[in-house]
């Protein structure tokens, strides 16, 4: 017995020499010094390896199955999609497909695609490998879209309407014209079609990849195969996604750089620490309130995504009072959402009369003013509507911070100060995120209550159709207006984008004026970057190719 | 001792059902589902209910339990629902990163706690007594999350000494064999990674070493004076040996027992994954993966990474009771 327990003394010692050799470790490691290098000894990143801080893990890396940013921010390295967007707008541009076109009853797109283009994995890339991923996505019948693992490509449901099979699928059929053509042919014309397929979620996969790695394809134990400017080398779970450049990329000149690591940083204030000790180069999404620290850090720069969101506050028209249009124009004009936006967002968003961002500014009437506040006109308003004493009103706001609501909880107490000024008498509620989603789709709803949507395609459609088309008012008591229906139908199956304009400008018009999504906010949300980096132009619609990103 | 060792294998089939049990009924309280957090803001009723029924949430609940366990019999803990990896997978990645941790700290927490509560009780109501007390006291009831955020904000973001999330700044040439970078790093001879990971380490340990600290302080304090006490205490005096030997010699090696006890207990407790501390630093392990699982509502995650640490926790139990065989001969398994 005895000797058993010497060995466990001398293992308590083990463990102390262990400790002291740690400790002497970290005594040799050089100091800060004033230019704020990175103090730890690490090996830091060197100019042709690439650091990005991206909020947490991918939640997959397989196209058409992901909604989330941090998997479409990998995603957009490794995979190529059909039609890109221009750097730091909403316009189309070429990428595998080299041009579209609509037939003239606009059911048809046909697709011309890139020659001599090859996946990662040597599989070349043709019509025959697009239509594979398409119509894993769209068809639950699939071979190879392995849905008894639990795969469901939520968002081609969600862009398109439904699956293949289903009486709302937008899709009526692919087909593969020859190696380099392809067509999609549409129950009903969707002019907003190529943007649609043109957002980060639908990178083009390797068939010869997919079809190896089965269900496992997508997660961190099978290599991510596409034809983007990176190529995948390992996916270190919680930690991060390590990526290399991919020698043969089709646009000649890039990427900029040789390797390229996301890091998986959860906490928007520890990004920014990283940042500040030059762990890491770029990062996304830090909290406006930490826009003076950022500016007062001079190896820092802020760069400012273009905004491509909106924060509303909704008005559900099934609750008596608000059931009056009178009633909730006086709600718009009794806020002060300006003063709202300069106090909340640091500078860092715009308020003004359009429910679409700033980005969309050709599809916008600038000619109608936005609500002018003033709460002396509401009160009248409201009186005259028949609620001299105004009414007692629920307002919900999220429990979650979000880019178009960094702050709900304030922000809907200043809400909330305004209405009382007019004699509405607000109650404020909250409840679990998923839960707060899913309750305001059941009757009666939510009398009022704020969220917001930050685009998935560079089109109008995206925005109003949604909220205020057929099908997308369940939460605002079922609102119908069979004008504003019409037009967005309209907007959607024309062809010619000058009518389009047309359409979405008057039901903007109507919709404004109903006020029943009163649009608070298009928040810019504030990424930063080390001085040494540069040529990064980041999308509006929220992931870009690291591609063109250089490091001096 | 071949046969008590089966008898407490067996007693972990009950526990584990318990929890099982538990952790599901629980996950079914929180409101909202995996199929909602999937389909987010865009869903209709008529597509979440659809992908309720493809994810089996619509079934029976005792029907979902029943399959639950009949996987688990096939030592099988099925795939997250939001990332599709196979749970076993996640846990193999995740657990080195806990582990390592949970060991750094508990260095730190023995290495501090056991002295100090020496200490304290020699020097019984004396200044160090005092301090050691106070201190330990604040340590237990001081919330580690605050804790972590203070040390981040003053060591990482002020200071600057130490990188303030994660494990490693940048991988180099470093790649992970066994996943316990420490380890790794010394066998690749890879000395600029070792302090990497070691620096990332420290933050995060202290952190979640106050606790285990203080606890550790404390009931060392104790069995010291109650053993200091003792009638054999006094003989060893009386011979005239130095009091640091019959300190060291005579009473700390039986005022360790408790102390064992303890430091296994919190051991097995930090094996869980200290899920606040984890995730204030980024750290990729059980602790912050499960807290991830909850916010999703990914209910395999969740199970699975439940029973895997309340599996570790008794199976740590169950081997500081078999170390008390070694460190004291009195005690017979029976």
């Amino acid at each position: 017995m005895l000797g058993r327990l010497k060995r466990w003394q001398v293992a308590l010692c083990t463990l102390a020499a262990v400790l002291t050799v740690t400790i002497s470790n970290c005594a040799q490691q050089p100091s800060t010094t004033t230019e704020g290098a990175p103090t730890t000894s690490s090996p830091t990143a060197n100019a042709s390896t690439l650091v990005f801080g991206s909020g947490g893990d991918p939640a997959s890396l397989e196209p058409g199955n992901i909604e989330d940013g941090n998997s479409i921010y990998v995603q957009h390295q490794i995979y190529d999609r059909l039609i890109d967007y221009k750097p730091g707008t909403t316009e189309l541009e070429p990428a595998l497909a080299t041009e579209w076109e609509a037939s003239d009853d606009g059911l048809t797109w046909t697709f011309k695609l890139r020659e001599g283009v090859k996946f990662h994995d040597g599989t070349d890339f043709n019509a025959e490998a697009v239509r594979v991923n398409v119509n894993r996505w769209w068809d639950p019948a699939d071979r190879l879209g392995f849905r008894d693992a639990g795969k469901n490509y939520a968002i081609w449901e969600g862009l398109f309407g439904g699956y293949k099979g289903s009486e709302e699928s937008t899709l009526q059929s692919i087909n593969v014209v020859d190696d380099t053509t392809i067509e999609f042919t549409l129950k009903e014309p969707f002019a907003a079609f190529p943007a649609a397929i043109a957002s980060g979620y639908f990178g083009i996969a390797s068939p010869t990849a997919i079809e190896q790695a089965g269900a496992d394809y997508g997660t961190a134990s099978v290599p991510a195969i596409g034809t983007g400017p990176y190529k995948f080398v390992e996916w270190r779970i919680g930690d991060r996604v390590v990526l290399e450049r991919n020698p043969d990329y089709w646009k000649d000149g890039f990427p900029k750089t040789d390797q390229l690591v996301m890091r998986f940083i959860k906490e928007p204030s520890a990004r920014l620490a990283e940042l500040r000790a030059g762990s890491i180069d770029f990062t996304v999404d830090i909290a406006p309130d930490q826009l003076n620290e950022l500016q007062s850090d001079s190896n820092l720069q802020e760069v400012r995504r273009p905004p491509f969101n909106v924060g509303y506050l909704a008005l559900n028209t099934s609750y008596e009072p608000l059931a009056n249009k009178e009633v909730r124009q006086a709600i718009a004009m009794a806020i002060n959402r300006k003063g709202i936006v300069d106090s909340f967002w640091s500078g860092l968003a715009s308020s003004d009369s359009h429910f679409t961002p700033p980005s969309m500014d050709k599809y916008q009437d600038s000619s109608f003013l936005d609500y002018e506040y003033n709460p002396e006109r509401a009160k009248q308003m409201l009186a005259e509507a028949g609620y001299p004493d105004g009414f007692p009103l629920e307002l919900w706001y999220m429990p979650v911070s979000r880019p178009y609501y960094p702050t709900p909880k304030p922000i809907a107490e200043a809400f909330a100060a305004d209405l009382g000024a007019v004699g509405i008498n607000v109650t404020l509620n909250t409840k679990d995120w998923a839960a707060y989603l899913a309750d305001r789709l059941k009757e009666p709803g939510y009398q009022a209550f704020m969220l917001g949507w930050t685009g998935d395609y560079g089109d109008p459609d995206n925005f109003l159709y949604y909220h205020f088309g057929v099908g997308g008012t369940t939460d605002i008591g079922g609102w119908r207006n069979e004008e504003v229906f019409k037009l967005l139908e309209d907007a959607r199956k024309e062809t010619d984008d000058a009518k389009r304009v047309e359409l979405y400008q008057q039901a903007e018009k109507i919709i404004h004026d109903e006020a029943v999504r009163i649009p608070v906010v298009h928040s810019e949300p504030l990424n930063a970057q080390r001085s040494n980096i540069s040529d990064w132009v980041p999308s509006p619609l929220g992931s870009e190719s690291f591609e063109t990103v250089t490091k001096s | 001792m071949l046969r008590y060792i089966a008898k407490r294998l067996l007693d972990l089939i009950p526990v584990i059902l318990g929890i099982t049990l538990l952790v599901f009924l629980f996950l079914q309280l929180i409101p909202g589902d995996p199929a909602i957090v999937l389909l987010g803001q865009r869903a209709t009723p008529a597509q979440v209910e659809a992908l309720r029924e493809q994810l089996g949430l619509n079934q029976p609940l005792p029907l979902q339990y029943l399959a639950f366990l009949g996987k688990l019999l096939r030592l099988d803990l099925g795939r997250s629902i939001i990332s599709g990896i196979p749970i076993t997978q996640e846990i193999a990645t995740r657990w080195p990163a806990t582990f390592e941790l949970s060991v750094a700290a508990m260095i730190v927490a023995m290495l501090l706690g056991v002295p100090a509560g020496i200490i304290a009780a020699v020097r019984k109501n004396g200044w160090i007594d005092n301090l050691t007390m106070s201190t330990s006291l604040l340590g237990v009831s001081m919330p580690v999350y605050w804790l972590g955020l203070l040390l981040i904000y003053l060591f990482a973001v002020n200071l600057r000494w130490l990188p303030p999330s994660g494990r490693l700044s940048i991988g180099g040439t470093f790649q992970p064999i066994t996943g316990f970078y420490l380890l790794d790093s010394l066998l690749q001879f890879n000395l600029a990674a070792f302090g990497d990971v070691v620096a990332h380490l420290i933050l995060p340990a202290i952190t979640v070493g106050t606790i285990p600290l203080a606890i550790i302080a404390r009931i060392t304090r104790s069995a010291m004076l109650e053993v200091l006490s003792q009638d054999y205490i006094r003989t060893a005096r009386a011979k005239g040996l130095l009091e640091r030997w019959v300190i060291l010699k005579h009473a700390l090696k039986n005022a360790l027992l408790p102390v064992v006890t303890i430091i296994g207990l919190q051991f097995g407790t930090l094996l869980s994954g200290a899920i606040l501390t984890e995730t204030i630093f980024s750290w990729p392990g059980i602790g912050s993966w499960i807290y991830e699982g909850i916010l999703a509502r990914d209910y395999p995650v969740v199970q699975g990474g439940v029973v895997f640490v309340a599996i570790v926790f008794v199976l740590i139990n169950l081997l500081v009771d078999i170390s008390y065989a070694f460190l004291d001969p009195r005690i017979q398994f029976k």
